[in-house]
């Protein structure tokens, strides 16, 4: 039987890790959590534990959120059984043979986990979501006591659209210069509804705040579309990028690592062909 | 006697004064200005004597010239006064007795006049921008004071003449005797030719007095300050020691935070300045609307230590942090000086305090010094990635144990990540295979230099670099570098040496400037275009190479001067680590690329990575119709092009 | 307060990973090394609070000899001392590295008060060694903070990055917290604490590798993604171009 924990913090994520658990067998039990005192992280994980001890799956699956991560991680503390995080395949066997990803996605690693029952996290959208298939979610109480319990909520006011929500993201990197550079990168976000980014470097040199990085320890994105200007593509940064369905990249150097991973490429300085487009964009409306 | 009484409250004066002052200097760090005697020795007689670099500027230099000789011939005067106070009848013996001395005091006393009175009129109704900042009060004063001594001189003499007091012949002094017909021989010039004498004595004295208290001091110490001026390696910057066994930790220097840190040069620099303002007119910085003045920098250091305040801290106190960080160390004030102040020292001392000690310097610099200590070069990109330019060009990338190229070609950051500039590199290598030269790169083992994080002032991660690229270089036994880098070119050439590195080092340009000559590269077609070819403040100005690559400009197209040329370039803004900062006010290589445009040549030729990106960006940005292009570039170009 | 900081040695990799011939591992002949971003801030974050609250702090990592470099770095922002569990390059699986930390803390003379894990390593990623060591040590944890505040009756006030928001924790002293980058902006060391870094001390010990509950077999790149980029153009003439393309993409 497979265990799978019914994260619901993300839909789709959820629906990938359940076509996940079904890739290793059909008697799939979902798991969810219900605790009226709200969310916490070593409580959910001692009510999934001893779900797991009464009923001896197999396999755990969790969704690669921050929220499956956590749990499962606390689960594997708990049970002191090893856990393999942000996988993208897995084969039942003894022991358990998978593939997971590491540097964000930039290097995949193939490993053989030594435990009954397997605890695995899904790396998000390494399976595409089985839609039609349903699984009733079996909800269990967590225990009123938990050693961290989530005890209030600030609300982020974002002015204009969410990096890691926006359909389609601009970002500058270093080529961009300087904080002020930035303005042609607003512009062209303005008017396409986009959300604007950065790399690391233009963290660093303290242009934009991190809540503006895309990257590995910054945002992870995943628009339609997603337009790289003067980033030349560290795999720090693609690990970001890399949910993005379309990218174009523009950039003066055309020996830029970015275009290996890009769908559409322009050459040349940002400064001049960023306002370009934003011109374009304005007489095609009509404007 | 009230001689006497005079004689020694001025001496006093001066005295007490002048002993502050040394000690100023004596107790300040201690810094290396030794041998090299016969440079120093020339460097006297031509700056100090010959007055070279105030005759940079022409007029100017020509009214000082006048007022400096002429104090020099009038040195014997004051004594010749003095004789002449306590005894009416006597003078100098033999000098004073003297036709052709005479005749020389009189000429000198009109140039000196003449020197005097031209001074008033550029700085009253000229008044040219270099004087912004500086003590225009203190300077007229001084110009009254010189002009009242030389007046009272031939008044004397005049007086004296009419008195037939003269022991020279009066027809060997026209000015002077045709003065004296102003006068009777009678009581009233008797009085006259005592009140004549007094004044310009007194005058003397008192100047003596007020001289170490004012610019005026320059007239002393700027003699000095030129003996210990940099002889050779212009380029090189003094390093610090952080591991010396006899320094307790506390007391390292890490450069210049407070007054008591700045060495015995940096402090004579400081009391050398006549507040002058030549460097602020060279500045690019200043040129471009920012506050860095050169002069306001040692002035705002002069008075910190007149202050001899342990606590306060040069930047911001004495000088704005803003000022530092606009400088793009390009020399061209220290070029300017006519009393041989180091300026980039002082600026990259203060940097040094402010990026090891404070860790303060610009935001968007932090990348760059991070970049270069961790990925070794300031792009942050992969040293693995770093030959990826040669790998379709066959050329040899040195491993250890390989024997070691006749010629070891440098290549340097900014040739191997930036697009650009990596036109350049293609183009050399290119031209060397072509020539059958001898050459290799060391490929992913050459690391950045360290000239970035040395030139923004962190001492420390260049140090580091030296070492393990000397090591790099000894241990593959390498003796003859070419680059491509100015940057690269200066600190490999002039700065390594002191981390145990010594090798032949030539530009580019340089070698290739040879081959053409030598015939082994054919440039074959010469399409007589105007080119117009942009110095590099590190290759030209710190560094002299000048002519190579006008030669290489000179076989391909029809060269065009600019007039800041050679030595006398305009940077381009890259250097003092500028490549990474930002920049405040107008742009520098804006205002170069407008000169260029002016040219009416249609391609700028380069010599350096920075310049080419800095002046294509500026081309982009102002709009000019230039193409920027490196030399090795245009010379492959012509190459190819003549089949 | 006494805050440990725990951190992992990982390389710069550039634009492209290379693998060694082995493929058991990243090719890091001319890589760079640092300590893993999120860890950096948590370093910085450990700095801050002894120079508010007074206290000591101590940075630990298991990794290569080479890792000293790391640690020295770590103690020039101002960590007091170092730990180094020495290893000899090879890899340990989360419940190892764990268990190595936790042995390590057990034998401080003095337990801290607060232990600061990145989120997660740049490289392998695992998301666990930290929520192990707690439980281990009977600890409270929070993941993914990017705001610590020390509170007056020595709680810890934690926010966690959530979407939409932060998500606020109490918890009591000792615990473990992973904290992201961007929690603060890591000082730029200075070469006074450079210097002195390299006199501070540091204890190494060699703890032996258990056979990995987790084992790496090899490691291989994504497969490509056979993108061949459609090229729009060069500078300015490309943006009519490219406003075609957000038109297809009904983007315009």
């Amino acid at each position: 039987m497979i265990l799978v924990f019914a994260d619901r913090s993300d839909d789709e994520l959820y629906a990938q890790a359940l076509a996940f658990a079904r890739t290793l067998g059909d008697d799939l039990n979902a798991v969810g959590v219900d605790d009226p005192a709200g969310y916490s992280p070593d409580g959910w994980a001692t009510a999934l534990a001893q779900v797991t001890r009464e009923r001896a799956p197999t396999v755990v699956v969790g969704p690669g959120t921050d929220r499956g991560n956590e749990v499962l991680a606390h689960v594997a503390a708990m049970l002191d059984l090893p856990m393999a995080a942000n996988c993208v395949q897995a084969a039942a066997g003894d022991p358990l043979t998978l593939t997971r990803v590491r540097w964000g996605g930039s290097l995949l690693e193939e490993a053989r986990l030594h435990g009954t029952p397997a605890l695995l996290t899904v790396a998000p959208h390494a399976v595409a979501a089985d839609v039609a298939a349903d699984t009733e979610i079996e909800l269990v109480t967590a225990p009123t006591t938990a050693s961290a319990r989530l005890s209030g909520h600030t609300a982020t006011v974002t002015a204009g659209v969410s990096l890691a929500d926006a359909d389609v993201v601009v970002s500058g990197g270093r080529g961009v210069g300087s904080a002020e550079g930035f303005a042609v990168i607003e512009e062209l976000a303005a008017l396409l509804g986009a959300a604007v980014g950065c790399s690391r470097a233009v963290t660093s040199a303290g242009w934009r705040p991190h809540s503006d990085q895309v990257g590995q320890t910054g945002t992870k994105i995943s628009p339609s579309l997603y337009i790289a200007c003067g980033i030349s593509g560290a795999t720090q940064h693609m690990a970001g990028c890399k949910g993005a369905k379309k990218l174009m990249a523009i950039n003066p150097d055309n020996e830029a690592s970015i275009f290996a991973s890009a769908d559409y490429a322009v050459f040349g300085d940002l400064h001049e062909v960023v306002p370009a487009i934003s011109a374009e964009i304005r007489k095609a409306r009509g404007g | 006697m009230a001689l006497a009484a005079a004689l020694a409250v001025s001496g006093t004066l001066f005295f007490t004064r002048v002993r502050l002052l040394a000690g100023f200097v004596q107790r300040a760090a201690p810094t290396r200005r030794s041998g090299d005697v016969p440079r120093r020795a020339r460097n006297e007689a031509e700056i100090v004597l010959g007055q070279r670099k105030l005759l940079q500027r022409l007029g100017p230099g020509l009214l000082h010239a006048f007022i400096f000789w002429g104090f020099l011939v009038l040195v014997p005067t004051i004594l010749i006064a003095m004789i002449g106070i306590v005894d009416k009848n006597d003078t100098l013996p033999w000098l004073g007795h003297q036709g052709w001395y005479a005749l020389l005091v009189d000429i000198f006393c009109v140039l000196v006049l003449a020197g005097v009175i031209g001074a008033l009129w550029i700085r009253k109704v000229q008044r040219p921008k270099r004087f912004e900042g500086s003590h225009l009060g203190e300077a007229d004063l001084i110009l009254a004071l010189i002009a009242t001594i030389v007046i009272s001189l031939l008044l004397w003499h005049a007086t004296r003449i009419a008195l037939h007091l003269n022991e020279w012949p009066a027809s060997w002094s026209p000015v002077s005797n045709a003065l004296s017909h102003l006068f009777a021989d009678n009581q009233t010039t008797k009085v006259l030719e005592r009140v004549f004498v007094w004044i310009h004595v007194l005058t003397i004295l008192g100047f003596l007095a007020y001289l170490p208290r004012s610019k005026h001091l320059h007239i002393f110490v700027a003699a000095v300050n030129v003996w210990f001026g940099r002889t050779r390696a212009r380029g090189r910057l003094e390093p610090l020691k952080f591991d010396d066994p006899d320094i307790p930790e506390d007391e390292i220097r890490f450069g210049a935070g407070t007054s008591k840190d700045l060495t015995w040069k940096q402090v004579l620099d400081t009391f050398s300045c006549t507040e002058c303002g030549r460097c602020q007119d060279a500045c690019p910085a200043f040129a471009t609307g920012k506050i860095l003045s050169p002069k306001l920098v040692i002035m705002g250091l002069r008075d910190a230590v007149f202050a001899q305040d342990a606590e306060a801290q040069l930047v911001p106190d004495a000088v704005p942090a803003d000022s530092i960080w606009d400088c793009v160390t390009c020399g061209a004030c220290i070029q300017a000086c006519p009393v041989s102040i180091e300026h980039v020292d002082h600026i990259v001392d203060l940097r040094r305090h402010l990026v090891m000690v404070e860790s303060s310097f610009p935001a968007e610099a932090e990348p760059m010094l991070r970049d270069v200590e961790r990925a070794s070069n300031p792009w942050g990109k992969a040293q693995s990635e770093r030959a990826d330019w040669a790998t379709e060009l066959g050329i040899r990338i040195l491993e250890p144990g390989d024997p070691a190229p006749e010629y070891l070609y440098w290549v340097g950051c900014a040739s191997s990540f930036d697009e650009r500039a990596r036109k350049t590199a293609e183009a050399t290598a290119k031209l060397l295979q072509n020539a059958n030269v001898d050459f290799a790169i060391l490929g992913p083992r050459e690391s950045c230099t360290g000239d970035p994080a040395r030139r923004i002032g962190n001492e420390y991660v260049f140090q580091t670099f030296a070492e393990q690229n000397v090591e790099t270089l000894n241990e593959a036994g390498v003796t003859k570098i070419v680059t491509g880098c100015p940057h690269c070119f200066n600190t490999i050439g002039n700065e390594y040496p002191d981390f145990g590195g010594s090798y032949e080092v030539i530009h580019h340009s340089e070698l290739l400037s040879e081959l053409v000559r030598d015939g082994r590269i054919k440039a074959t077609n010469n399409t007589q275009l105007p080119i117009t070819y942009h110095d590099s403040c590190y290759l030209a100005r710190h560094n002299d190479v000048v002519e190579a690559p006008r030669e290489i400009v000179s076989a391909i197209g029809k060269p065009v001067e600019m007039d800041r040329s050679r030595k006398s370039t305009f940077c381009c803004g890259a250097g003092g680590a500028h490549m990474w900062m930002e920049e405040r006010g107008a742009a520098i290589n804006e205002e170069r690329v407008r000169e260029a445009a002016a040219t009416g040549a249609g391609t700028l030729a380069v010599a350096c990575p920075f310049c080419t990106v800095m002046l294509d960006d500026g081309v982009q940005s102002a709009g000019a119709d230039l193409r920027v292009v490196d030399v090795a570039t245009l010379l492959a170009e012509a190459i190819d092009d003549g089949g | 307060m006494n805050v440990l900081v725990c951190v992992k040695r990982v390389p710069l990799t550039g634009g492209k990973i290379v693998l060694t011939d082995d493929e058991r591992a990243i090719s890091t002949r001319h890589l760079g090394f640092t300590v893993s971003p999120h860890e950096e801030c948590g370093v910085e974050e450990a700095v801050r609070m002894i120079e508010q609250h007074g206290g000591s702090s101590a940075v630990l990592t298991l990794g290569p000899p080479e890792a000293e470099e790391q640690l020295r770095d770590m103690m020039a922002l101002g960590i007091d001392r170092a730990v180094h569990l020495v290893t000899d390059g090879e890899e340990w699986d989360p419940q190892a590295t764990a268990q190595a930390i936790v042995d390590a803390i057990r034998s401080e003379p003095e337990p801290p008060d607060l232990i600061l894990f990145g989120n997660e390593s740049a490289d392998a990623g695992n998301y666990q060694v930290a929520i192990r060591v707690a439980h281990k040590l009977g600890l409270p944890t929070v993941t993914g903070v990017k705001g610590i505040e020390i509170q007056g009756d020595g709680q810890l006030r934690l926010e966690q990055e959530v979407a939409g928001g932060r998500d606020v924790y109490v918890v009591p002293t000792p615990a473990v917290v992973t904290v992201k980058e961007g929690l603060n902006l890591p000082r730029y060391p200075s070469v006074p604490g450079r210097l002195r870094a390299k006199r501070k001390p540091l204890e190494a010990s060699t703890p032996e590798r258990p056979q990995p509950k987790l084992e790496m077999v090899k490691l291989t790149l994504p497969p490509g993604s056979g993108k061949q980029a459609q090229v729009l153009g060069k500078g300015a003439d490309a943006a009519p171009a490219v406003v075609t393309v957000l038109d297809e993409l009904g983007l315009l």
